[in-house]
């Protein structure tokens, strides 16, 4: 079966920086990967080179079965990827609700004139998107929510705000760009049963940059680790957590 | 019901204006105002679109009423009068109510391609960068129409006012009174339905978060290309009325001194408000007339107890004096505006059960 993302030689340099240097990685549909490494090991940049977000120095990707090099971050998301952010990135002075409704945006169905004449066509898209919107948020247990500003919510439930942003866009792979950052223990213990329910229930291939190795454990089934911008070491979480290499990179050589 | 609320009072409020301006219950000179209130109004608004809702600053936005302003203006010159320039008249005057509107289209589509001199370079460009641009549009538009000799060059161009008295002729009607007061309706309903959609939001989503906008699935190049050609599009309404009021054209006056009221306008009223920038549209218009009375009183006040030595006379130049100064006192005690990015309806939640602006 060929997978859904397929990275190949991806190498992005910045000026004199090379921040990441001949990354390949094999996504299969409805897997759930874990990109870890220390802080400034390339993980976001890989993350942007996918997304669009970055234009790689060398290297190709492959969107199920498309090349997507050099297409932009929202003919991206028009394929189906969605992603989140390690800083959270919500429109801070639009409702929840608004928020999910624009993340149908790339498959509005109607553009401006059909907007300012109020046309059938727009009162049907207006519908359908309101509709999903709410299911989305019913779903993620954020009706409560829907008419509050995301500014004036707490941390957690901003993130989760921007985690159902992301499924209304309706994508086959999800990007989580560190969910677990800035949570307390028990927020912690819900996203896992969150990111594990959400990958059942909407089919979707997961795959999930993390630092909290508790997160990492409990739910990816295969890891890959980056330092300096190299792949170090990838496989299964239990062979990922003995390798020599990874905890040379963590813990530094004295603990090899 | 209260969907219609707002349309029905604005309409009921042009009937009765439009009523009393056939009765000749309103001079010529009130008449004025309530055109210049509106024009005004129509600026503000499509101003509020770029420099409120999508948080850019263009400083240009009279270059864009100026292209409306002259677009309409020739076209309308060549429709309806004998000139020089396009020769006979190539309709009959019967026909000037019935063609006004397209006079008006054309005014809007030219001002709407005028903005992608703004939109195109705000692909790559934001904030300070791209309001030097935008002053650079308005400086290059008066520069290239002055310097057309044809269409009057710096002398400025006029024949607008056969159109209008060709409308006149058909029937007896305060006709640029009720164009106005139909192109503020339109504007005012055609930002508010931009903004309530989905569509329009992304607007809204490219101001407050470019980078997840473009993530999230949201075209911004287009987004800005959307909103710079409506916001610019509707400045030029405003100019093709300001062209027919007043019969007569110069780009001289849409430099940099209209584009600053038209910021004023807006940063009085609070970004992202229409109900606020149409408030400080028409506060802005009638202080500007309140004060051409107000100077000469105080001139003679000021003379009478001595405070202003005999030679010198308080002229109307004061007025932009008193207007900035009122301007530096506002951004110091009220930075956000009148209502700042809410709407009347958000500030006096009971105004609710009768209005909305969806």
């Amino acid at each position: 079966m060929t997978p859904l993302l397929e990275v190949a030689g991806l190498s992005q340099r910045f000026g004199g920086l090379q921040a990441l240097t001949d990354f390949s990685f094999q996504l299969p549909e409805r897997e759930l990967a874990g990109l870890i490494g220390p802080n400034g090991a390339g993980k976001t940049t890989v993350f942007n080179i996918v997304s669009g977000f970055y234009k790689p120095t060398a290297g190709g990707i492959v969107f199920d079965g498309r090349r997507i090099n050099g297409l932009k971050p929202h003919q991206i998301t028009a394929l189906g990827m969605a992603r989140t952010f390690q800083n959270i990135r919500l429109w801070n002075d639009l409702t929840v609700l608004d928020n999910l409704r624009l993340a149908h945006y790339h498959r509005l169905g109607y553009g401006f004139w059909s907007a300012v004449l109020r046309a059938p066509r727009y009162r049907r898209a207006e519908r359908d998107i309101e509709t999903h919107a709410r299911d989305v948020l019913a779903m993620m247990k954020l009706t409560d929510c829907a008419n509050e500003l995301p500014k004036n919510l707490p941390y957690g439930l901003q993130r989760r705000v921007e985690l159902a942003r992301a499924l209304a866009s309706k994508p086959r792979l999800l990007l989580l760009d560190e969910p677990a950052a800035g949570l307390n223990s028990a927020d912690v213990d819900e996203l896992i049963r969150l990111i594990a329910w959400i990958h059942g229930e909407f089919k979707l291939t997961i795959w999930m940059i993390e630092h909290q190795m508790k997160v990492v454990m409990a739910l990816c089934r295969h890891l890959t680790v980056v330092d300096f911008g190299r792949v170090i070491a990838a496989g299964a979480p239990e062979e990922i957590r003995n390798h020599p290499q990874v905890i040379k990179a963590y813990l530094g050589d004295e603990a090899v | 019901m209260r969907r219609y609320t707002l349309n029905i009072l604005f309409c009921a409020a042009a009937v009765a204006l439009v009523w009393l301006a056939q009765a000749e219950m309103l001079d010529g000179y009130v008449l004025n105002i309530l055109m210049l209130i509106g024009i005004n109004c129509i600026f503000a608004v499509s101003l509020n679109l770029v420099n409120g809702y999508m948080g850019e600053f263009s400083c240009g936005h009279g270059g864009f009423m100026c292209v409306g302003a002259y677009a309409g203006a020739l076209i309308s010159v060549a429709f309806f009068a004998d000139s020089a320039l396009f020769g006979e008249a190539l309709f009959a005057p019967w026909l000037a109510p019935w063609l006004f509107p397209v006079i008006l289209l054309g005014g809007m589509a030219a001002a709407a391609l005028a903005g992608l001199i703004v939109a195109l370079p705000s692909f790559r460009t934001r904030d300070d960068y791209l309001a030097i641009i935008t002053i650079a549009a308005n400086y290059i538009i008066i520069s290239i129409i002055e310097n057309i000799d044809a269409i009057g060059g710096p002398r400025g161009f006029s024949g607008m006012k056969r159109t209008v008295n060709a409308m006149a002729d058909v029937i007896e009607l305060p006709w640029m009174l009720m164009w106005t007061l139909a192109g503020v309706f339109v504007c005012v309903l055609v930002i508010r339905r931009l903004m309530s959609s989905t569509y329009g939001k992304g607007v809204s989503a490219v101001c407050q978060n470019e980078v997840a906008a473009e993530m999230m699935g949201v075209n911004t190049n287009r987004v800005k290309i959307m909103a710079f050609m409506a916001s610019s599009g509707l400045a030029g309404l405003a100019g093709v009325l300001y062209a027919h009021i007043y019969g007569y054209v110069n780009a001289q006056s849409f430099g940099l001194l209209k584009s600053t009221e038209g910021l004023v306008m807006v940063y009085l009223g609070g970004m992202g408000s229409i109900s606020g920038v149409l408030m400080a549209a028409v506060a802005f218009t009638l202080l500007i007339e309140v004060l051409r009375f107000v100077i000469p009183w105080l001139n003679e006040t000021l003379h009478a107890v001595n405070l202003l030595p005999a030679g010198y006379q308080l002229d109307q130049i004061w007025t932009w004096v008193f207007i900035p100064l009122m301007l530096i006192l506002l951004m110091q005690f009220r930075p956000e505006g009148f209502l700042g990015n809410r709407e009347l309806s958000d500030v006096f939640p009971r105004l609710r059960r009768w209005i909305t602006l969806k």
